[in-house]
């Protein structure tokens, strides 16, 4: 039930300036990190900017329904929608320059694949991909725990799909001034696509969304949807409600008409000032991480050993009086 | 895995299942018709190794792999000297600082390592510690005190028991003795007829040997005598609320959904694709699926962040997000 999952509790934010600020704040606290003792204008040539991070976002989320759409076995609707709220949620409180979009992205449909029981082991995963497949396998598996720190665990996402099937259905049944809903399935679908590469998911609930795919549908075959909102599904609703709500749907309008694409050469410019300032700690190419996670191994395998070492201490008086007994 | 059987003559468990394989200080293992036979002199040289042994050493190999039989042995000789408590340490971190030693003296004797350096280091701790040694030897260790109380303890309850019951062997004779008298006495001073008193009589006596079982009954339980504080009541029964049940309610937070009877009634069913034979196999229903795809659709339809209680993270209010409304187009 979405109105009282972790999705309505922790991920719906009033808006996109909210959302604006906590990127901003995340971005703000990778530079003060990392700057030592750069002046601003030093910084601002050298990292990237809240603006550029989000471009950047944007640009690897085309690229993330790209390669679902591409996948084999093609992928249900739910698995793109779950990976894209998985890479926008981490990138809320997250820079783009700690963690690179590009390793997060594949992680997020991993993620989303297992999630949304549709697993797919990580050998046939990594066949999608085009080039070093052993080192994607690696990079995706290292980033898995990662990711699902950062989401806080809070990995049921509530997708505007199965919503839209039921305002169908309820159309169906209760609003028979419209026989045919089912012409304006296409546009609306059309819409919640455009939807999927806003932020709409991170402040309206999937139920908005959904009605409001619908009725921007239904405006564009030439049918109205209002009388069905007004008079029969807020037929219980308080006044207060469903304004509210029409102002809600109104908004959801907005943000997705608004979306739009980023041009490739500015995404490209982008990524290269990323080469520069990303944190070389969370790159598995880099050298840095590679002594980290050798490190780690060597303290895992330290651990193992003194605890057997104590084991073996522990054990040894019990062994020793057993054996003065004969 | 190799089969078990005595080195020298060949013979096997399998062949002969009665085989006995016995193990001296040396860690080889012989069978007894062997010993028997190489050590008529009471003492020889292992046909293994050369190791001059004495038969009476001989004993049963209670392990499959000698060697660790040989471990034993080592081990028990290396213990008679190096018999230090834990007390005899100010630390824990020293106590087993030593048990690492001994084991290291230990395993350097078994697997013939520095044995030269290891016997000389043995040596030497016997010199140095010469009294504490002696001292210790006659000395018994913690687990050993407290088996030895368990055991006296043993003893002793056995023998209150043992007297208990020659006590209760005395009462019963006694009480016999007694009631024989008595009937004997009715049948001589008593006016009633004999066969009455002896009808009355053994109803007497089974009465009392009824009463006497279950004296009995009640001591022959395994609970020990005069531990009465060990027993655990049974009889605390906790009394638990009943549980009770009611209904889940949901916070919608949006239109109320049709309940399942609902979709039946106004005819939701009839706008959804019929189920298949392998779904309903699986145990699926065409009510379910619309349900929840109704329940999804319904629920959260009033949902604005703003409203409900904002978290730490979502500081702004809602106004400022208003100002889009503007430029809003309906």
């Amino acid at each position: 039930m979405f109105s009282i999952s972790t999705q309505a509790k922790y991920w719906l934010f009033t808006g996109e300036t909210e959302l604006a600020t906590c990127r901003a704040e995340a971005n703000r606290s990778y530079i003060s990190s990392r700057r030592a003792h750069l002046t601003d204008n030093e910084v601002a040539s050298c990292f990237l900017t809240p603006m550029e991070e989000k471009l950047l976002s944007r640009q690897y989320e085309v690229v993330l329904r790209k390669f679902c759409s591409e996948f084999q076995p093609p992928m249900p609707k739910c698995v793109i929608g779950t990976s894209l709220a998985y890479f926008k949620r981490f990138y809320v409180h997250n820079s783009n320059m700690d963690y690179h979009p590009k390793d997060i992205m594949l992680t997020c449909v991993y993620l989303a694949c297992k999630v949304e029981e549709f697993y797919v082991p990580i050998g046939q995963f990594v066949k999608n991909l085009r080039g070093d497949r052993e080192k994607f396998a690696d990079a995706i598996l290292s980033f898995e725990l990662t990711l699902m720190s950062k989401l806080n665990y809070h990995l049921t996402v509530h997708n505007p799909f199965r919503p839209m099937e039921g305002f169908i259905i309820d159309i169906k049944t209760r609003y028979k001034d419209i026989q045919n809903i089912e012409i304006v399935r296409r546009t609306a679908e059309e819409f919640m696509e455009r939807s999927l590469q806003s932020d709409a998911c991170l402040i309206f609930s999937p139920a908005q969304i959904a009605l409001a795919a619908l009725s921007f549908g239904a405006t564009k075959e030439g049918l109205s949807l209002d009388r069905y909102i007004k008079e029969i599904l807020f037929k219980t609703a308080t006044e207060k409600e469903a304004e509210d709500t029409l102002y809600q749907l109104r908004r959801v309008k907005f943000i997705v008409k608004n979306t739009e694409s980023v041009p490739r050469e500015q995404a490209q410019a982008i990524q290269k000032k990323l080469d520069q300032c990303r944190n070389q700690e969370n790159n598995p190419d880099s050298d840095v991480y590679k002594q980290r996670m050798l490190e780690k191994l060597d303290e895992e395998e330290d651990v193992r050993h003194r605890k057997r070492a104590k084991l073996v201490a522990d054990d040894e008086p019990m062994f020793f009086s057993l054996e003065q007994d004969r | 895995m190799e089969e078990q059987g005595c080195p020298r003559c060949k013979t096997t468990k399998y062949r002969n299942p009665s085989l006995k394989l016995l193990v001296n200080v040396c860690g080889h293992s012989l069978c007894e018709s062997c010993v028997e036979l190489l050590f008529v002199k009471g003492s020889g040289l292992c046909p293994e190794c050369g190791t001059s042994l004495r038969r009476s050493t001989f004993r049963l190999q209670i392990f499959e792999d000698a060697s660790v039989e040989k471990e034993i042995d080592i081990r028990k000789r290396v213990l008679r000297d190096f018999n230090k408590k834990e007390e005899d340490f100010p630390s824990l971190q020293e106590y087993n600082d030593y048990l690492e030693m001994i084991e290291t003296i230990v395993f350097n004797l078994t697997n013939h390592q520095d044995v030269e350096a290891t016997k000389k280091m043995i040596d030497q701790y016997k010199k140095e510690n010469k009294d504490q040694i002696k001292k210790n030897l006659s000395k018994l260790s913690k687990d050993e005190e407290f088996l030895e109380t368990l055991i006296e303890q043993e003893q002793h309850e056995t023998t209150i028991r043992k007297m208990i019951l020659l006590e209760e062997e005395k009462k019963e004779k006694a009480a016999k003795r007694k009631s024989k008298e008595a009937l004997i006495d009715a049948l001589m001073y008593q006016d009633r007829p004999a066969h009455d008193i002896i009808s009355s009589h053994k109803e007497l006596a089974q009465h009392e040997e009824l009463e006497a079982k279950r004296a009995t009954t009640a001591f022959s339980t395994g609970i020990k005598i005069g531990h009465r504080s060990d027993i655990v009541p049974l009889n605390k029964q906790e009394t638990a609320q009943l549980y009770r049940y009611c209904p889940l309610v949901i916070e919608w937070c949006g239109p109320e959904p049709p309940t399942v009877d609902e979709l039946y009634t106004d005819g939701y069913l009839r706008n959804i694709r019929t189920i298949s034979d392998a779904e309903r196999a699986g145990g699926f229903r065409e009510a379910l699926a619309c349900h929840r795809a109704l329940q999804d659709a319904f629920s959260g339809l009033y949902s604005f962040p703003n409203v409900s209680a904002p978290s730490p993270a979502k500081r702004k209010s809602f106004p400022q997000t208003a100002a889009h409304s503007p430029m809003i187009t309906s």
